[in-house]
């Protein structure tokens, strides 16, 4: 369980998150939406121990996370952050191999080995293994680096945006792929994620924000509505029901024609 | 394979270029020739490992391929102590401390600087390479020019020697200076030696390192130890090289085909050794010693990266 209590980050004079109390419940997907400058990415880095935040409490299984020695750590929460631009030279294989670094420093073990083959197969990247990570497409650049997480093999995983930039294609994937890791492998997924209709069609809960504080959370069917979008947003939603799930529509909802 | 052929390559060449560089045109005079050349092979080997694994390490830890150790200011640095000797005690100073006496105040200062640098800039956990960096050249700048100034006010024979210190040269190199130089370098390689898969962690970048356990701000002010102990034994052998670690850098990245230190940090290594003994050849029996090695490696290996570049359309 990761729980935040009264957390509060400021960058300087700039607050970006204020009296944030929340909990992420264990097993489940959860994705953190809101619109831009909400404070939902610097969330997730605090929880990631990438920044350390101003005031107030995070805890990981009870512990506080500075707690937990940095080592440790990376075998509890694995984060893949955007990556805009990668000129390493290695491939496919030897990154995902740099998510048995935690465990194995470097030097890897048959177990890793397997573990590794058992990443890039969960992802069928299996055609990619020997290509060099800085030619591949984004799209496959991005599996290529979930694979590593996935490698890192750690009960919570974050992730920043995993979809940005992405094709439908592949942002499909990349969900589905989440989703099996969440029912199949019992791991907690937390992400931020802009595009409201794989938010709410794909993670079992929901944490709304928006200017550094928590607007609304619980299970996705509870908290969807349009109100609450439209507060959120400032844009007008229409929810439509569809085969399975449903679509929000902010494309051109047919309740008001124009903005406010 | 052709990874293993270039590393075993680049220690053939290497060989074959040592002896060479001892025999050829000896006279196989045993009383002075070859044990002067053997000191002077010796210093090269030294400062190869020296300017190989600093410069990697370097551009690991910044990310950035076109950066070496020279923009912190540490070569600025033993320039100045060096112009500040001539302009306090004149050319006595030279005698007066003696050339060890002389080495290890340099290395001292040096470690002092990099030492003071790293205490105020990544303390309180900020970690930003960058202020470093930026930090580091601004030092640097203000240090060469404080040198530039000393450099007016004294006499045009004082002038002339420091006007040597500028440039790197293996002819200053003494036979007890180089074993103890030796012996520095390789206490900071047995540190990077332990710290190998970490460097490789480093490379992908600070979340990345520390998403994956590493302790990033330690391991950093590890490597920077590391990197001032190799660059202040490397200036007081061989004096300044500044950006020469480039392209000793680069040629290795196209050479081996992986970002793994445990392969590019000896190839580094190599190559530079390699340039060295060419480029000290060429200046000992091609010009005379009318010419500075600094000037040839530039000059060589500046074409040499150009030609890469225009080859392999950039991806060099």
């Amino acid at each position: 369980m990761i729980t935040l209590s009264h957390v509060s980050k400021a960058y300087g004079p700039k607050a970006v998150l204020t009296d944030v109390t929340v909990q992420f419940p264990t097993g489940r997907i959860t994705s953190l939406i809101g619109p831009n400058g909400a404070g939902k990415t610097t969330l997730l880095m605090l929880i990631a121990r990438l920044q350390q935040a101003s005031a107030g409490e995070l805890c990981l299984d009870g512990q506080a996370i500075g707690q937990w020695a940095v080592r440790d750590y990376a075998k509890r929460v694995a984060t893949l952050r955007q990556t805009p631009d990668f000129n390493l030279r290695l491939t496919v294989d030897e990154l995902v191999a740099f998510g048995r670094f935690p465990y194995s420093q470097g030097a890897l073990t048959a177990d890793d080995r397997r573990i590794i083959d058992e990443a890039i197969a969960f992802l069928s990247l299996e055609a990619l293994r020997g290509q060099y990570v800085d030619e591949l497409s984004g799209g496959q650049r991005q599996m290529a680096f979930l694979a590593m997480t996935i490698a890192q093999q750690t009960p919570y995983l974050l992730l920043d945006e995993p979809l940005n930039n992405l094709d439908m294609k592949h942002a499909v994937l990349i969900m589905r792929a989440l989703r099996r890791l969440c029912d199949e492998h019992g791991r907690t997924v937390i992400l931020v994620v802009h595009d409201i209709n794989f938010a709410a069609n794909y993670s079992d809960h929901i944490v709304a924000m928006k200017r550094g504080t928590v607007r609304f959370c619980g299970p996705v069917a509870e908290v969807i509505d349009e109100t609450r979008l439209r507060e959120l947003f400032d844009l007008d939603f229409e929810i439509l029901p569809a085969g399975r799930g449903f679509v929000c529509n902010y494309f051109n909802p047919s309740l008001s024609p124009e903005l406010p | 394979m052709s990874r293993l052929d270039a590393r075993l390559g680049i220690w053939l060449l290497v060989a074959a270029l040592a002896v060479a560089f001892v025999l050829l045109g000896s006279g196989l005079d045993m009383a002075y020739v070859i044990p002067r050349r053997l000191t002077r092979l010796a210093a090269i080997g030294v400062a190869g490992v020296c300017i190989g694994c600093s410069s990697v390490i370097f551009q690991t830890l910044t990310g950035n391929r076109i950066l070496t150790p020279a923009i912190m200011g540490y070569e600025a640095v033993y320039l100045l102590f060096q112009a500040l000797l001539i302009l306090l005690i004149g050319t006595h100073s030279l005698i007066l401390l003696g050339r060890h006496g002389n080495v290890w105040l340099s290395i001292l200062l040096m470690l002092g600087y990099s030492w003071l640098l790293h205490r105020w800039l990544l303390r309180d956990g900020r970690q930003n390479v960058y202020l470093l960096l930026l930090v580091g050249l601004v030092l640097s700048l203000v240090l060469s020019t404080l040198t530039q100034f000393i450099q007016l006010k004294v006499s045009p024979g004082e002038f002339s020697i420091l006007q040597g210190f500028n440039y790197a040269s293996f002819n200053k190199a003494q036979p007890l200076q180089v074993a103890y130089s030796a012996v520095l370098a390789a206490l900071a390689c047995l540190v990077v030696r332990r710290t190998l898969p970490v460097l490789d962690v480093l490379a992908l970048g600070r979340d990345q390192a520390i998403v994956l356990g590493v302790d990033h701000l330690r391991a950093v002010s590890v490597q920077m130890a590391v990197i001032a102990v190799l660059v202040a034994v490397s200036t007081s052998l061989i004096g300044p090289t500044a950006f020469m670690g480039v392209f000793v850098a680069n040629l290795t990245y196209t050479l081996a085909r992986t970002f793994r230190h445990r392969v590019t940090l000896p190839l580094a290594s190599g190559v530079a050794m390699a340039l060295f003994i060419v480029a000290q050849y060429l200046v000992e029996q091609a010009f005379n010693y009318n010419m500075s090695v600094n000037i040839l490696i530039n000059l060589v290996c500046g074409a040499y990266f150009l030609a890469l570049m225009t080859r392999t359309r950039g991806t060099a």
